[in-house]
């Protein structure tokens, strides 16, 4: 069942149609999957860069993309009973969706370093960083830790690329500020309401947009035209 | 507070230079690139002799001075540095 017909039904209140189960496992299945290939598109441009410039943002920024891609491949085996089938690996499920979220923690957490590394303001917002996890863990559960963490690492990475858009007035800038913004929104959804489903289809397609405005540049770069470039002002 | 220019920046805005400044096809003088580059004479040099080592900039030997021209390898340099510095720039981080 397509999202739009899914939202359209909750708007209308239908009873009868209730896809909140097996239709928003498959969803959200399919966009740990579309998460990882846009992941390592950015991850391989980004270690293209490495290679050619020897850049350390670059690097930083291969790093924590191969992270969060791998986080979502995890997840997105773990959903579709990848390991369940695998008898060895079947009571470790649990520990094996645990060590996705890890990983795709440590990617934001990557994100979120190189922006402390690199921009000149975060002098100033970089303790912010140490702050938020402070706030965040809770003796709850360790998804929820890792959650959290992941939570403040976007939002951290959103403040600080909006903060790059307003000095360079790059629109593709301005552009991931939204996309890790509407990543950040699709995950304080899920930490704030995770087992209601209008909610829960609501924040899948947050974090679908947010992909999706992540890849932009990863599109812009493998179709520019050599013309464009051959003579651009540095 | 000052936005300081990374090393590849620097190296990008000298190279920059020696395309752009060589308007008659016989390179450009060490005070245009420090003009442009806007960096120390030392500094310079320093960057000139590691920039030429390694195939970036031609040096030519005239009568007087030496005159540097970007090579091949530099104008590569250059194109995926522009590239590369847009593609950082979108995720709000400097090459």
């Amino acid at each position: 069942m397509s999202c739009i017909k899914l939202l359209y039904e909750y708007s209308r209140g239908m009873s009868q149609v209730r896809p909140v189960g097996s239709d928003l496992v498959m969803f959200e299945n399919a966009l740990q999957f579309i998460g990882a290939f846009v992941a390592f598109s950015i991850a391989l441009v980004a270690y293209k860069g490495v290679r050619e410039t020897s850049s350390s943002s670059m690097l930083r920024l291969a790093a924590a993309f191969v992270f969060l891609g791998s986080g979502f491949v995890l997840q997105g085996l773990d959903g579709v009973g990848a390991f369940s089938s695998i008898p060895g690996l079947a009571v470790s499920v649990a520990t094996i969706l645990i060590a996705g979220m890890f990983l795709q923690t440590v990617g934001y957490f990557f994100l979120a370093f190189s922006h402390v590394l690199d921009v000149v303001v975060s002098r100033r917002l970089g303790p912010l960083l140490i702050l938020f996890p402070i706030f965040a863990i809770s003796p709850t559960s360790v998804e929820t830790v890792l959650r959290s963490l992941s939570f403040y690492f976007i939002l951290y990475g959103v403040l600080e690329t909006a903060l790059s858009y307003s000095k360079n007035r790059n629109p593709n800038t301005l552009m991931i500020a939204t996309g890790l913004g509407m990543l950040a929104a699709g995950w304080w959804v899920s930490l704030a309401a995770p087992d209601i489903g209008l909610l829960t289809l609501l924040q899948l397609l947050m974090r679908e947009v947010g992909l999706v405005a992540l890849f932009v540049p990863v599109l812009r770069f493998s179709f520019r035209k050599p013309g464009e470039i051959l003579n651009a002002p540095v | 507070m000052p936005q300081y220019r990374t090393q590849g920046k620097i190296i990008a805005d000298i190279l920059a230079t020696a395309r752009d400044m060589n308007t008659d096809g016989q390179g450009v003088g060490i005070t245009t690139l420090l003009r442009r580059g806007n960096v120390s004479y030392s500094r310079m040099t320093k960057l000139i002799v590691e920039l030429v080592g390694a195939g970036l900039l031609l040096e030519e030997t005239m009568e007087r001075a030496c005159k540097y021209r970007i090579s091949d390898k530099g104008m590569m340099f250059l194109q995926a540095y522009v590239q590369f510095e847009d593609f950082a720039q979108s995720y709000g981080l400097r090459l």
